[in-house]
């Protein structure tokens, strides 16, 4: 029979109710909690079904975590909880000035490297895509508690275009500053 | 002869309930095993008293010598003498051409030419993969600790560096196999390190392992916390070392004594590495050092290298692991002042402008106090202890993560990342995918493993044959690819057509890794010429029997022997004792240590029957019958 954990939702499973913000110390702590209870370790001396389930289980709550501890992959599930899939074809057109704003702030950041302080620009572009994101997750949460799964889907489009953004921007500061060691 | 240890009512009486596991540190320049005794670990020394084993192997057609004689040899046997092979581990022949651009271009080895993805090297006694080598130097390791424990090992936790890839981690694995060793778990480095370090310290909190070896450069930021050890994130280099800080200082060397690389012999060149080397360690304590090398009858060398010269030498290599600890701690989201310390682990770390730099960058004090030679084996040691059972309060946790991301070949030699660097593991990811041709039966994948967008940027893992689903109109199959990373670190794929439910059947082709058929005769060569081996074990394992039974007679004779034998009884023992005394040193023979020890049993049957009487004599003195009807 397989482990009950298989049944449980990621919320479920962490012992925490369904919520875009989850307490992130008490995540942790649940984490360390499940892992020294199943981790392949504890069953070094157990025969391979017994370890390969293990495995299993543990990749699910590792799986659950990363979920929970990332506020895009977070919201996302929270969707295909309602059985909205986010990597479906049929997307919906997005809003034009939302996309506007994104080509914009994507050359800014091509062109970054030919400004007298880019490092500094780099940083205020991080804190402002931070800052929108916040927003748009609180967004997130009055429409979800309203069950409008549409208008939420577009909410986490949009955080998913802002997440690449703040990678990019990660990524070039990480060249620059990699070239002033 | 187990009567004669007598133990304390209550107390265990059957010593071997204790399992005994090994931790291996299997370094590039040196190797060391490890064990928890009396709940403590440390790292085990050879006969000589040396616990640094130098990870160095020469060939002979008669004999394999591993360790410091190996060493000595490398100048005069160049070709046969193989060292720091871990740099060799699961890479492929036209990897070693890029990877060793410099002098090592020249490295000192014939390799062979061979159909296997595995590059061979030639030597006196045959051709040997990295793999081979580093069993032969595993074997060594194994065969010390079963020496000093006395015992059957249950297995052993080999660490490998964090950075180290599938590839590598597997050529590790099979290492161990073809060793004859039982592979508890293969633990990274830093993390080792620093179940060593929080144990001992009991620090909490993030902290940074900076690990610097012979040959390979790891970062880990970590999370400690009562017994758990999570990884938060880990960079480094899996081909930059205290090697390269040789080959700099060579270099350097080459170009003041104006000779030509190409002209120096293989011997030479060991010559200029091992000068270079010698400088680099000496000018940890001094500030300059003299060196003299005879290039030739008519080319004498002599110069000065100081702190100076070496530090401009090494500093683009220092650099470059800075690079990696920025980005680990950007990965662990970890601001430089949460670090609440830097662990300094590995031999290249004693070098000062190491130190120096390291700390700069993490503007806190490195912590050097622990033997960064010993410190990944003891805690490996700590591990393996724990996995056996034999740690009581059974909380210890060890939390890892993959170091680079896993993609696969996607069209236009892309790679589309599945589970990306750092993630926890184990960790299983599944995706879908569909046939494009009617009837097809098979797929194949290419898994790779890397950062880069590029196939080509990143390293080929190995290709994925999935073969036996029933046929379907191109694009109504549904295969569902599961991609499973283990516990230590290792990537394995299954494959299911989902609307028949029809397992795939899996073939790996690795990159530059063995197939499991090359392993398997590797095994059955080894097997072949272990005869001699059984016999040399066998001899050894009555050797420590011997060493045992001698120590509990001694110490029974000292407590009681006076008031419990005659001095006929006494002395009769005693000369049976010396016979056996004599045999331990002496024989070859495993019959001959067997029979005296037998001997020595008889003629202390008695003397053990009184012992018994007496100590359970002792022991209900004083209580009342009642309390033994209990």
């Amino acid at each position: 029979m397989p482990n009950p954990i298989f049944k449980q939702n990621y919320f479920e499973i962490f012992s925490v109710p369904i919520s875009t913000a989850p307490d992130l110390t008490q995540l942790k702590e649940k984490n360390h909690e499940l892992q020294q209870r199943v981790h392949p370790d504890c069953f070094a001396n157990s025969n391979d079904a017994e370890k390969r389930e293990a495995m299993q289980i543990t990749s699910l709550v590792n799986e659950a975590y990363n979920t929970l501890k990332n506020p895009v992959a977070r919201l996302q599930y929270m969707l295909t909880l309602k059985g909205v899939d986010m990597n479906g074809e049929n997307d919906t057109s997005m809003d034009g000035a939302f996309l506007m704003q994104q080509m914009e702030l994507r050359e800014e950041i091509a062109d970054v490297k030919s400004q007298s302080d880019p490092l500094d620009v780099l940083e205020t572009m991080s804190r402002d895509l931070k800052n929108q994101a916040g927003n748009l997750v609180l967004t997130f949460a009055g429409l979800y508690a309203q069950d409008d799964l549409e208008k939420s889907r577009e909410v986490v489009r949009k955080l998913q275009f802002i997440n690449k953004a703040q990678k990019e921007v990660n990524d070039i500061t990480e060249q620059l500053e990699d070239e002033l060691i | 002869m187990a009567l004669l240890q007598i133990s304390e009512p209550g107390q265990s009486t059957k010593p071997h309930e204790h399992k005994f596991a090994i931790g291996i540190d299997l370094g590039t320049t040196n190797s060391l095993v490890a064990s928890v005794r009396s709940g403590h670990s440390d790292t085990l020394p050879d006969e000589d008293g040396s616990h640094l084993l130098p990870s160095v192997v020469q060939y002979s057609a008669i004999n394999i010598l591993v360790g410091a004689q190996a060493k000595q040899n490398q100048i005069a046997d160049p070709h046969n003498t193989i060292s720091s092979i871990k740099r060799l581990m699961g890479r492929g022949v036209d990897e070693l051409k890029s990877q060793f651009k410099n002098l090592s271009d020249v490295l000192p080895y014939e390799f062979a030419q061979t159909d296997s993805a595995v590059p061979k090297i030639k030597t006196a006694a045959g051709d040997k993969t990295a793999i081979e080598v580093s069993a032969d130097i595993l074997k060594t390791l194994k065969l010390r600790g079963e020496k000093t424990l006395g015992d059957k090992l249950e297995g052993a936790v080999i660490t490998v560096p964090a950075y180290f890839d599938d590839a590598q981690r597997q050529a590790t694995k099979d290492a161990a196999t073809l060793a004859g060793i039982n592979v508890l778990r293969l633990l990274n480095e830093p993390t080792a390190a620093a179940v060593a370090y929080g144990l001992d310290t009991g620090a909490e909190g993030v902290v940074a392992v900076y690990d610097l070896g012979g040959g390979t450069f790891d970062i880990s930021i970590m999370q400690l916390k009562k017994g758990v050890f999570e990884v938060l994130s880990t960079g480094g280099d899996s081909a930059l070392g205290g090697d390269d800080f040789d080959h700099a200082i060579a270099e350097w060397i080459i170009k003041q004594a104006n000779v030509k690389p190409v002209d120096l012999s293989s011997s030479l060149l060991r010559q200029v590495l091992h000068e270079a080397c010698k400088a680099k360690e000496a000018l940890s304590e001094v500030e300059q050092v003299k060196i003299n090398i005879e290039f030739s009858e008519n080319k004498k060398w002599s110069g000065r290298l100081d702190r100076e010269v070496l530090n401009a030498l090494i500093d683009p290599l220092i650099k470059k692991t800075l690079m990696s600890c920025r980005r680990a701690l950007r990965d662990a989201e970890i601001e430089k002042n949460q670090v609440i310390d830097v662990v300094m682990v590995g031999g290249s770390t004693r070098a000062l402008c190491v130190r120096e730099k390291v700390a700069e960058f993490f503007e806190a004090e490195v912590k050097v106090d622990i033997d960064p030679d010993k410190v990944v084996a003891i805690g490996a040691a700590i591990q393996a202890n724990a996995l056996v059972g034999n740690d009581s309060d059974g909380n210890l946790l060890l939390m890892d993560v993959l170091p680079l991301s896993l993609g696969i070949e996607t069209m236009g030699g892309l790679s589309e990342k599945i589970i990306s660097r750092n993630t926890p593991i184990p960790v299983s990811r599944a995706q879908e995918f569909t046939t494009y041709k009617d009837g097809q039966t098979a797929m194949a994948l290419h898994v790779v493993q890397g950062e880069r967008e590029l196939v080509d940027d990143c390293r080929s893992l190995a290709k994925f044959e999935l073969r036996g689903f029933p046929p379907h109109v191109a694009g109504a199959a549904r295969i569902r690819v599961t991609f499973q990373v283990d516990a230590d670190g290792l990537l394995s794929v299954s494959a299911k057509e989902e609307t028949s439910g029809v397992e795939a059947n899996v073939e790996v082709k690795p990159s530059y890794g063995l197939q499991d058929s090359e392993i398997e005769s590797m095994l059955k060569a080894s097997m072949e010429c272990a005869g001699d081996d059984k016999d040399a074990r066998s001899l050894r394992e009555q050797q420590v029997e011997a060493d045992r039974v001698l120590e509990a007679i001694d110490s029974a004779m000292a407590d009681d022997g006076e008031e419990m034998l005659s001095a006929e009884e006494r002395e009769k023992i005693q000369q049976v004792r010396s016979e056996l005394a004599i045999a331990r040193h002496n024989a070859t023979q495993t019959q001959a240590l067997k029979d005296a020890m037998e001997k020595l049993e008889k003629v202390s049957a008695e003397y053990v029957a009184r012992r018994m009487n007496a100590s359970v004599q002792k022991s209900m003195a004083g209580h009342q019958v009642e309390e033994f009807n209990k």
